[in-house]
């Protein structure tokens, strides 16, 4: 009787004890997730013919184009782009670099800012620019991105040659910070 | 909100893997036959109710509790996120079982042998989560040279339908040997497991990082899963192929009871030694490869425009495989290992003293080990336990059970006979019923047998 007495107290202990502490699921929606991702992006390495046109001669400006396709998916999460730029110099010659987003009309939509300034025979030059979070949603509406290098005149009036060996190098990489709200 | 807190309970508090350890060797009860087909039964036959001779449901997982994430304690549920994915491990897993038993029933042969049979539904899941997924998605891949690998990602999710049949035999007194064969029928499986690569970044030569996809090797393989020919999936669906509609294959189960000396016994068994041929509605997906790339070069030449998104992506395509097969796989079930030593002691006596039933020991106490064996995952669990008469009618079991989950995991089984009525319930992890939202894992099975002894 003693055992029997035993178990039953223990049975009526282990079941009719609380079965919760409390817990709150409505603090998902307070729940946020920060993550961030690096992407390697585009790299130029110029030469003197690259500021040529077919006759040699110095051009003010030279463009190039890049249309990645580019989709919604991510973005309620996206809420910055922190774009670094890397440059080096060896040309006797300022250089501006300009990175507009197009949109499929083929119009202008967004121009990131600063503009990057590459100064004559600079050693290696870190640039960062930011998307912040009003501007992201231009991302989204991008068709393509135009790169567009803008050759400052000299000062003492000299030209760029083709026998010129020196070279504008630039490489470049995003981080993108994500905010994942309500898992 | 109800729903997400509802299966977010189902996820975390129910269950646990496979492992029966209440109810493995308990009592006498016929289901016992099914985690040991070797098993002694006293029956001369027995019937399960159809539906209820027992519903299992188990659950669980290694990472984290719900109550870690979800205690209203005051603390910011972004901590409490931030403090799980600290002590997140190698890799945890997540698993989940399910199985109703339909029909059960068994009788004893003119030859003394016992034969069991029956039918039972089961719905399997697994998934195995490597940490570096984790940091990926938590963080991000700021981590430079840090290799995120794919090395423990695996996974596997079935549901089956599952016609056995076995017979206990008595070789002698001291062995009992056991046998049950199984037809499978497979509603859908998916099975993903030996993936390997990893994906990093470093500094870059031409470019400020160089990013790396390393000797990928991604497969998972599905059946009932993808539909082509515009079958829709409802209940008759469902029971058309848990009724042997499905992907057909074929297991075994053996077990034994040896009776080392009057008071030692020794059980064994292994389950599921079989597979699934997956023949119907198969859709695999595979990804394999070495990739890295640095970024586009511009080149800024207006003559010759070039279309680097395309040359990229060709580039990409010709290091990689990304591919669908359509042709049938095996897949095998996850074989069980379970034995068992104990000890019976206590005779028992009326109020006068007289030893009542000879053969009878009121007492068994004991060790039992279960493992799990699978390409997905494998783990071991062991069980001391305490098995009592309590009276006539009654018999209990307490266990204490160390398993990946928890080292702290007591099991309680009640069984009663009355007439030809058994009624049985177990269950684990007791002492987190004061809170069952810390619990890693918990299960339960529930059972009602009408069972006929030999009046001899």
């Amino acid at each position: 009787m003693k055992i029997q007495k035993i178990t039953a107290a223990a049975l009526v202990i282990l079941f009719f004890q609380g079965c919760t502490k409390d817990v709150d699921f409505n603090q998902l929606d307070d729940a946020n997730i920060h993550t961030t991702f690096i992407s390697t992006l585009i790299y130029l390495n110029l030469t003197a013919p690259d500021f040529l046109n077919d006759l040699n001669q110095e051009i003010s400006a030279t463009s190039d184009f890049i249309d990645p396709p580019i989709t919604d998916e991510t973005k309620p999460y996206l809420e910055k782009v922190e774009f670094t730029v890397i440059t080096k110099n060896s040309f006797n010659r300022n250089f501006k670099l300009s990175i507009t987003f197009y949109n499929a009309f083929g119009s202008p939509i967004y121009v990131l800012q600063p503009i990057i300034n590459v100064p004559e025979n600079s050693s290696e030059l870190i640039t960062m620019i930011e998307i912040p979070k009003a501007d992201i949603h231009f991302i989204y509406n991008t068709r393509y991105f135009g790169f567009t290098v803008l050759l400052s005149p000299s000062t003492d009036g000299s030209v760029i040659l083709i026998s010129d060996t020196s070279k504008f190098d630039l490489k470049s990489s995003a981080k993108l910070f994500f905010n994942y709200r309500k898992i | 909100m109800r729903k997400c807190s509802l299966f977010i309970f189902l996820v975390y508090a129910i269950g646990f893997g496979q492992n029966k350890q209440v109810l493995y060797d308990f009592a006498g009860l016929p289901q016992t036959l099914l985690l040991n087909p070797g098993a002694e039964v006293e029956n001369k036959f027995h019937i399960g109710l159809p539906i209820f001779t027992q519903i299992s449901v188990q659950g669980g997982f290694t990472g984290f509790s719900t109550y870690d994430i979800f205690a209203d304690n005051g603390i910011d549920i972004n901590d409490k996120i931030k403090a799980a994915v600290n002590k997140y491990g190698t890799a945890e897993f997540v698993a989940f079982n399910q199985q109703l038993e339909v029909l059960s029933g068994g009788f004893r042969l003119p030859n003394n042998d016992y034969l069991s049979f029956g039918f039972y539904e089961e719905v399997d899941f697994l998934a195995k989560i490597p940490r570096d997924m984790v940091d990926l998605y938590y963080e991000g891949n700021t981590d430079i040279n840090r290799r995120y690998s794919i090395k423990k990602l695996a996974a596997r999710a079935e549901m089956v339908g599952v016609l056995h049949v076995g017979l206990s035999k008595k070789i002698n007194e001291k062995w009992n040997l056991g046998v049950r064969a199984k037809i499978y029928s497979g509603v859908f499986n998916i099975n993903s497991k030996s993936n390997s690569g990893s994906f990093y970044t470093e500094e870059g030569t031409h470019n400020i990082y160089r990013q790396h996809l390393d000797n990928v090797n991604f497969l998972m393989q599905t059946s009932g899963i993808f539909f082509h020919d515009g079958e829709e999936i409802d209940a008759s669906y469902v029971k058309s192929k848990l009724l042997f509609g499905g992907n057909l294959g074929f297991g075994v189960d053996v077990g034994f009871t040896h009776h080392y000396s009057k008071q030692w016994t020794i059980t064994g068994s292994i389950l599921d030694l079989g597979f699934i041929n997956n023949s119907k509605n198969v859709e695999s997906f595979i990804a394999k490869g070495d990739y890295k790339v640095e970024g586009v070069q511009l080149s800024f030449d207006p003559d010759n425009p070039e279309n680097y998104w395309g040359d990229l992506k060709d580039d990409f395509d010709n290091s990689t495989v990304l591919d669908t097969l359509y042709k049938s796989y095996i897949s095998f079930r996850p074989v069980k290992l379970n034995g068992s030593a104990s000890y019976s002691f206590g005779r028992k006596y009326d109020d006068c003293r007289f030893l009542i039933d000879r053969g009878l020991y009121v007492n068994k106490m004991g060790f039992q080990l279960f493992s799990t064996v699978g390409a997905v995952h494998s783990y071991v669990a062991g069980t001391l336990f305490y098995e009592r008469w309590i009276n006539k009618y009654f018999q209990a079991k307490l266990t204490y059970t160390a398993d990946p989950y928890s080292f702290s995991n007591v099991g309680l089984g009640l069984s009663t006979h009355i007439g030809i009525v058994n009624l049985f319930f177990t269950a684990d992890n007791l002492l987190s019923l004061n809170n069952i939202y810390s619990a890693k894992s918990a299960s339960f099975q529930i059972g009602l047998n009408f069972i006929f002894k030999d009046k001899n």
